[in-house]
Order: structure tokens, then sequence, then C-alpha cells
């Protein structure tokens, strides 16, 4: 058994004590802030796109893939986590004066639907872009499963939504794709991204 | 001047229970149980079925709180006056975790979808100002409001409480992680290891500005700088584990390396415990000496 001195439990706290209370609970809040900025400032940090010939810019998530080698004109991805990346995707269809956008979006539809499992349509809807134009909206969902047969893994539903606008006799379709699961979550990025797109 | 004297006045004489020999005693014996479990996966020629391996790493979560539970709460009763709040302290910082902690740093602070890619200077500050900031404040409201300071009679009383807490805290982490990741059995032992280091190295942190703050009625920065320093060895070990288990990666893939995890939390506990302990007495002798030798233990 061993001995040390203490002092009773029924003393009062100082004034000093009281005060590095008070500053303890200061520095906890200032922190929780600072982290909050600091998440904020990460998960919303950007990267600018350019593109001269199509005449598009655009700022799109600093983390995600950019990548240019497809038809489109660019796409973005985010390469972080297992499972569908999620991803926006822009193109351009050269159209003519009377082409109408729904039958641009049943085109597209037509040739998703020979290479998506379970493409389906789930509908059409107006859409305002921040520039306050209108455009046309149409989502979709399909069945995506990893590519890789050592994965093993277990098929997953994707949403879309892409949203076709005709300007200067060209289609404009911005195409955003992503796990069901984490959809209306990334709709934020989206959205981000639509309001510093310009074409 | 007048509060010292009063201080003084009112002192006597306790039996109590040493602390932090005990405390030295669960982490190396949590140290070596992870140590086995690195070996043995790495040893034996085949992967335990998942019907008894789930069982056991779920197992492996309640071993602190067993060597906790053995070591440091039921000798208390043998004294005539035990540190009756250990298991309050334990349980309200649990359940602090569960309610506030994890749900606060997994989707608030949504650490996972940006930290683990930032470079290791980001990361540590990253961590410090979410999951560190966090921990650190969570426990010490419960010290505060639970012990401080009916509780603390002694100094070592507030690292015998920071122990709880960070026992109780770091049981629901471990207990959480591992549920969801259902990782092979020696992996959940470094995850336990992992976790209860990080939560006692920031508790020692924080135990040490109560210490000074309560009975050193030190300066009022002081208290706040320790919880800082806390969260900040709570962001160190939280961004350096991952470096240390992962493999370098190479075009042939990555292959995790344990024993380098291993011996990182086991440097990571031995150091801020060091360093701790060594505030912790020199404190105790500068106050032994200035109020002429009363007390002559440092509560080892």
């Amino acid at each position: 058994m061993e001995f040390e001195t203490g002092r009773s439990p029924a003393i009062q706290i100082t004034p000093r004590q009281r005060w590095s209370i008070a500053f303890s609970y200061a520095l906890i809040v200032i922190g929780l802030t600072l982290g909050v900025n600091q998440r904020d400032s990460f998960l919303h940090q950007t990267s600018q796109y350019n593109n001269f010939e199509a005449g598009i810019s655009a700022s799109y998530p600093a983390r995600w893939l950019l990548d240019e080698s497809d038809a489109n004109i660019f796409r973005v991805r985010d390469m972080s986590h297992a499972g569908y990346n999620t991803e926006i995707e822009v193109s351009s269809i050269p159209v003519g004066a009377d082409a109408a956008e729904r039958n641009l979006l049943d085109r597209i539809s037509m040739q998703r639907a020979q290479f998506l499992v379970d493409y389906t349509v789930l509908g059409y809807d107006a859409y305002s872009l921040p520039d306050e134009s209108q455009a046309i909206a149409m989502s979709y969902s399909f069945v995506w499963r990893d590519a890789s047969p050592f994965l093993n893994s277990v098929s997953s539903i994707v949403n879309g939504l892409d949203i076709l606008t005709v300007r200067r006799g060209q289609a404009l379709v911005i195409s955003f794709r992503a796990d069901a699961a984490v959809y209306d979550r990334e709709l934020q990025t989206l959205s981000a991204f639509l309001d510093n797109l310009q074409f | 001047m007048q509060n010292t004297q009063q201080i003084q006045n009112q002192a006597e004489t306790y039996a109590f229970r040493p602390v932090w020999l005990r405390l030295t005693v669960q982490m190396a014996a949590l140290s070596l149980i992870a140590g086995v479990a690195v070996l043995l996966a790495e040893v034996l020629p085949f992967q335990l079925e998942p019907v008894i391996g789930r069982p056991l790493s779920i197992l492996l979560v309640v071993v602190p709180v067993l060597f906790w539970l053995t070591l440091s709460v039921l000798p208390e009763y043998r004294f005539a006056r035990p540190r009756r709040r250990l298991i309050g302290v334990a349980v309200v910082s649990c359940l602090t975790a569960s309610a506030i902690g994890l749900p606060l740093v997994e989707s608030f602070y949504v650490v996972d979808r940006w930290l683990p890619l930032q470079s290791v200077f980001a990361r540590v500050i990253g961590y410090t100002f979410t999951a560190g900031i966090v921990d650190v404040g969570l426990k010490f409201v419960v010290l505060r409001y639970v012990i401080y300071p009916q509780g603390l009679r002694v100094r070592s009383d507030a690292v015998a409480y920071a122990f709880a807490a960070a026992v109780g805290y770091s049981f629901y982490l471990n207990l959480a992680q591992i549920w969801r990741m259902d990782p092979t059995w020696d992996v959940a032992a470094l995850t336990v290891l992992a976790t209860t280091t990080i939560q006692l190295a920031s508790s020692l942190f924080i135990a040490l500005g109560l210490v000074e703050s309560y009975f050193g009625d030190a300066f009022p920065l002081v208290l706040p700088t320790n919880l800082f320093v806390a969260a900040i060895a709570a962001g160190i070990i939280s961004a350096l584990y991952p470096g240390f288990i992962s493999g370098v990666l190479t075009p042939a893939g990555s292959a995790a390396r344990p024993l380098f995890g291993l011996a990182m939390l086991v440097a990571a506990w031995c150091l801020s415990m060091g360093l701790t302990y060594f505030l912790y007495a020199t404190s105790e002798r500068r106050e032994r000496e200035a109020f002429g030798g009363r007390g002559d233990f440092d509560g080892v």
C-alpha cells in the first residue's frame, strides 16, 4: 500500500481554474470550427478545365480524374473509393435547326440500352440552368458490375441524370452518374459543377 | 496565495492505488496480444474460418476493458477510499463516443472522403482538428462534469480517470470499426491496439492539464494548451499509423506490413507515456519542493 497527500474534495475551484476551463471550451470550439473550414476547403477544392476548341470552361473537384480520351469532350471521375465511380461527362452533338431535344435524348437512350444492363429511363423534366436558360433533363438507372472478374463484387444500381441544352447548332449533354446509395449527396457536386460551367 | 494556503490546510494523506505502473502493464499486455496475433497470422499456413474469426475479433475488443477492470478497477475496492467513479467515467465516455464522437467524425467531418488522400502533414493537421479535437473535447467534458474537482484528491486520480475515459471511448470506436469492417483477427488486434493507443496518448495529456490546473493552480492557458497537445498527439498517431501498416505501392501491388504498424504503436504509447510521466513527475517534484516536502510519493 502506498500513500499520497491529497486535498479535500470539498475545495472550490479557484478563479484561475475557472478561467482555464473557459479557455479550454473556447479552444475546443475554435478547433472544431477549424476542422469544418479544413473539410470544406479540401472537399470543395476545384481544378479548372478549359477547352477553347469547344468553347467550354468548367471547374471540377480537384480530387477527380480528368479524362479527355473518349469521344465526349471531357469526363471527370471520382476514383477515391471502391464501387462505381461518380462521374460527370460533357459531350456535344451537332444538331439541325429543327432538332427536338427529346429526340436527341431518345437517341442517347437507345444507344445506351445496347451496352448498359437493365437500362431504364425514369422520366423527363424541364431543368433551369444557373444562367436561367432552359434545358431538358432525363433521369435513368442501370445495373453496374465491376469489370474485373477477380473482385467478385456485388452489382450495384447506378442513377444517372442527363441535362441537354441546344445552343449555336450544338446540343450539349451533361451526364451525371453515381451509385444510387450516394446519388443524392453527390448531386451537390453536380450543382457546383453547373454553377461554374461556361459554354 | 490564500487558495494555496487553504489547500495546504485541508491536505490529508490517503492510501492510493498506484496508476502509472499498472497502466504500463495493461498497454504492454495489449501490445503482446497484438504481437502474438500478428506473428501467428504470419506463421500459420491457413486462415481462420469466419465462424471462428469474427467472434475472436469481437472478443479482442473486450480485452482492453477486461485488463482495465482486472488491473485497475477491482483492486481499487481493496482500499478504504477507492476511486469510485472509474466505471462511471468509462461508461459515459463510451456513450459519448457512440452518440456524438463517431457520428461527428464520420458523418459531419466525413474524414474518409478527403483526409486519407492528403500528404502526411495535411493528414496530421486534418486529424488534429477533426477526430483529435472531437475526441479530446468530449473526454474533457466528461471528466470536467464527472470528476472535476470532486473526484480529484491526489494527482494520480486524474491519470486514473483519464485512462478510464480512454478505455470507455476506445471500446465503442473499436466495436464499431471491427463490427463494420469484419477484419481478420490479427488486423482486429492491431486495430484495437491502435485505437487504444490514440485514446491513451490524448487522455494522458488531458490528465496532465487537469493535474497542472487543479493541483498546481497553473496559469489559465496551461489546461487548453495541454488539450491542444492531446489533439495533436491523436492527430499524429492517426495520420502516421496507416502509412506504417501499408506497404509501398509498387507495380506488383502493395503488401501489408503489420509488424511495422505494431512497432510504431508500441513506440507511440511508450513515447507518450514517457513524456507525460516525465512532466507529471517534474510538476509533482516542483510542488513538493515548494511546500516543504509534504507528500512523499510520486504516484508510480
